[in-house]
Formats: C-alpha cells, sequence, structure tokens
C-alpha cells in the first residue's frame, strides 16, 4: 500500500515483511544546460507538493480522477530528481508518459531482467533522469504534453498520459532473511543498521505536463545483483503522478506553487555545491539505445526553429562535493535563502 | 545516558566512520547549535532539545523525525494540533489500535488509490 505523508510517498508492504518499507519523494532542482556536456548531480531544492487526485476530483477531467495516484506542480522546462529511501530492497519501475526511464520500452507492469527496466534500493539513491548511456542520463525536464518534446511522444507519436508513474516491489522475506544472515556472518562485529483532446483535458482548459529529456548528467544505474526471484512480484504497489503547470495547479488546489528555482548558472556563481555518487563497487547497467536516440529539448527546439531554452548557457561547475553510501544528503535549499 | 542521546551518539559516530563531517562539531553547526551542547545531549547530561533541534538532528543523521522524537519523549506539534482538534476520536482511535499488529493500522489509514492506466 502507499499512503502521502509529507509530500512524500510511503510504500509499505507489513503482509511481506516488517521492515518491507520505502519512501519516494520528488525533488525539485536546477536545470543543467542542455549543451552535450556532461553535468555531475545538481542539489535538491525541496519536495514537489503532492496531493491525492481523489481530493479535486470535480476539477480533473475523468480519465485523470480514473487513474488515480497524486498530481504535482511543475514549471514549464523546470527539473527534477526522484529521491528513494530504504533500508530494506525493493525494485522500483519509474516512466514517465508510461515509457521506462531505464530502457526506453512501454509500460509493463512486471519486472524484466534483460534488460534490467528497473532500478534497486537501497542501492540507487537517486534518478535523475532517462539512462541513455552506460554513467550517463538525460535530465527529467517538464514540458507540455502536446508539443512533440516528452519521451512519451518522440517514441510513440502519441500524447496520451503524461506525468510519471511507479511501481514498487518489496524483496521477498525468505530472500531478506537470508541476506541479512549473510550479511551478520560477514558484518557480526560491525553496527549496521495530440491526443490530449480525445483523453478529454481540454474540457477543462488542462493542458497536461510530461517529461522530457534535458541536459546530459553523470549518475550511474546500479545493475540487480540479486536477480528476479528475489523480488516479490505479487506484492507491488502502483502510482500514478499526474503533472500540472503551476498556474493550474493553483486553479486546481486554490496553494501556491513553490517559487521558481533560481537557474543553475546563478547557484553556479553562488559558489554552492554540486554532486558526485560513488556506489562502492556496484556495476552499471548499459544506457538504452532507444533513450539515446531520443531528441533533448534543446535539440527539439532548435530543429523547430523554436530557439534554444531560457538559461540554456555553458558554464563551469565550480563545486563538487563527492557522496558515498553513508552520505546522501543532496539538498541545499537552506543555502539559497 | 538516556535513550536518545546514546541513539544519536550511535547513528553519528557510525557516519563518521566513513566521514569526517559527522563530528560533533561540524553536526553540530549544521544542526545549529552549539558543539557543547551536542556533546552534553549525546551522554544524557541535558534533557533532549526542543522539538525544532531533534527534527533538525534527525535530519542532519538521515533518521525519521517522528521516531527521534519518540525516543526524546516528545509527539510532535502537528500531531498533538490533531489530536486537540479531535481529542475524543482521536484518543478512541489511538487506544483501540494499541495492540493492533501493523497491517490492521496500516487498514485505517488513507491510501493513494490506484487505478485505470
Amino acid at each position: 500500500m502507499i499512503i502521502l505523508e509529507n509530500n512524500t510517498l510511503k510504500f509499505r508492504f507489513p503482509e511481506v515483511h516488517e521492515k518491507a518499507s520505502c519512501s519516494i519523494a520528488f525533488q525539485r532542482t536546477l536545470r543543467i544546460p542542455d549543451d552535450g556536456r556532461d553535468y555531475p548531480l545538481p542539489p535538491g531544492l525541496g519536495t514537489f507538493p503532492l496531493r491525492h487526485v481523489d481530493d479535486y476530483a470535480s476539477r480533473l477531467p475523468d480519465a485523470w480522477h480514473a487513474r488515480g495516484g497524486v498530481l504535482a506542480p511543475m514549471y514549464q522546462a523546470e527539473a527534477m530528481w526522484i529521491n528513494f529511501s530504504s533500508d530494506y530492497p525493493f525494485a522500483v519501475k519509474v516512466a514517465t508518459g508510461k515509457i521506462c526511464a531505464i530502457t526506453g520500452d512501454p509500460w509493463v507492469d512486471h519486472l524484466n531482467r534483460e534488460p534490467q527496466d528497473y532500478v534497486v534500493l537501497p542501492d540507487q539513491p537517486w534518478l535523475d533522469g532517462y539512462c541513455i548511456e552506460k554513467g550517463v542520463i538525460r535530465q527529467f525536464v517538464a514540458m507540455p504534453l502536446g508539443m512533440d518534446y516528452t519521451a512519451e511522444e518522440q517514441m510513440t507519436g502519441k500524447a496520451i498520459h503524461g506525468g510519471l508513474q511507479l511501481v514498487a516491489y518489496p524483496m521477498k522475506a525468505k530472500s531478506y532473511e537470508k541476506m541479512m544472515a549473510e550479511r551478520s556472518m560477514v558484518f557480526r562485529s560491525a553496527s549496521y543498521s495530440a491526443a490530449c483532446a480525445s483523453a478529454g483535458y481540454s474540457v477543462l482548459g488542462l493542458t497536461p505536463m510530461g517529461l522530457a529529456p534535458g541536459g546530459r548528467m553523470k549518475q550511474q544505474i546500479y545493475d540487480d545483483p540479486k536477480g528476479l526471484d528475489a523480488w516479490d512480484q505479487r506484492h507491488g504497489s502502483r502510482c500514478f503522478v499526474s503533472l500540472v503547470n503551476t498556474v493550474q495547479w493553483m486553479a486546481i488546489t486554490g496553494e501556491r506553487p513553490p517559487t521558481e528555482p533560481p537557474t543553475a548558472r546563478d547557484y553556479a556563481t553562488r559558489g554552492l555545491p554540486w554532486f558526485d555518487y560513488y556506489g562502492a563497487d556496484a556495476k552499471a547497467v548499459d544506457g538504452s539505445e532507444k533513450l539515446r536516440g531520443l531528441k533533448s529539448i534543446a535539440k527539439k527546439a532548435e530543429q523547430t526553429g523554436q530557439g534554444p531554452l531560457p538559461e540554456n548557457e555553458t558554464f563551469a561547475v565550480p563545486h563538487v562535493v563527492t557522496l558515498g553510501d553513508r552520505r546522501l544528503v543532496r539538498e541545499c535549499a537552506g543555502e539559497l535563502r | 545516558m538516556t535513550h536518545f542521546g546514546s541513539t544519536v551518539r550511535a547513528i553519528r559516530e557510525r557516519l563518521r566512520r566513513d566521514d569526517r563531517r559527522y563530528s560533533v562539531r561540524q553536526v553540530a553547526a549544521r544542526v545549529g547549535i552549539e558543539p557543547a551542547y551536542l556533546s552534553k545531549i549525546e551522554r544524557g547530561e541535558v534533557a533532549p532539545p526542543s522539538e525544532a533541534t531533534t527534527v533538525r538532528i534527525a535530519r542532519e543523521l538521515g533518521e525519521d523525525p517522528d521516531i527521534m522524537l519518540a525516543l526524546a519523549g516528545k509527539v510532535s506539534a502537528d500531531l498533538q494540533a490533531i489530536i486537540r482538534r479531535r481529542p475524543r476520536l482521536f484518543a478512541d482511535l489511538i487506544r483501540q489500535l494499541k495492540e493492533a499488529p501493523d497491517e490492521a493500522v496500516l487498514r485505517v489509514v488513507r491510501e493513494v488509490r490506484d487505478g485505470e492506466w
């Protein structure tokens, strides 16, 4: 089951194991330049607000209500990363517009291994974008559905779903107990704890948002060393995260959206940190050829004569903090005040 | 030494083994308190700190603020406000659920509904 707490999705499976829980939140962040260079990890600037779709059913198209889940606001061309937090192992699939962010394949509920279409928690602390090469992703950036920028539209030629989709599967209790027993043997002394109109959007004047590939960033998506058999696929929980622009968010919820994030250049000019992460000896998956073939927002805009993205100039990153698996705090919201 | 203080020290020292930024001095600076005060908290020489400081310590150490508040013998202000708004209802509910297994408790919380997509 999933509950919503402090703008975080909390997945819990007490029927599998008392410790089987994980949290998933969506972090506001800087949009890195979409200039062909590989940037380090940008900071978190606080979580996106999330609300139950059910609470605003009368102000949303029927199709949105039918899919359930939660609602979040994003500015056009705003970036996000997904923050995973768990002590218990989970396999989590992430899609945008029902296109898998790891493989580029259409959404299916179950896990696949060849190629791996999920991330493994707690090894994977974050996911910032589409896995295009081994060790490189293209940043998740919000664009309106129907303008042909999103991964969904580039892959399918249609603008149906938008938003972001998740399913989380806990490790089987037996596999978990075995893993913990093995770990305690090793560490006995250590202390480890277009189609928019037909979908009914225009009726209510809503233009849904989708996610599109932005600039390149250094991030590894870790290979699953445990194998498919470790995951309890009888007990998964899914969530559809519908995205709306900030004006629509105010009209739907009556709440003010967060303020616009600073530009990456402004942030860098102030000498605030960017991040690198090294997951010990973990092996990374290869990137997806399908996702590598997607055009980034800047490339698309250039081709359609819409000009470059605003605030997309190249700059030198001044200060990179290296994080390891014992220090995972990547937020800098307080330092911007 | 209080359970709260000893827990803070154990978590901080575990983190410090891999990252020197988890020294008493640096953690205290990030939390916004004096290093001597954090030392006293860890040794149980003073009562657990205020709710706001406890939450900042929890976040700094990557721990759940509600769990750390409970260890400090506190209930967060937002939970208190919820109970005060409908005291009878929530007192009944909490008493009825006190012996219930986690699964039963989770059945009464509001789920994020999954639909057709």
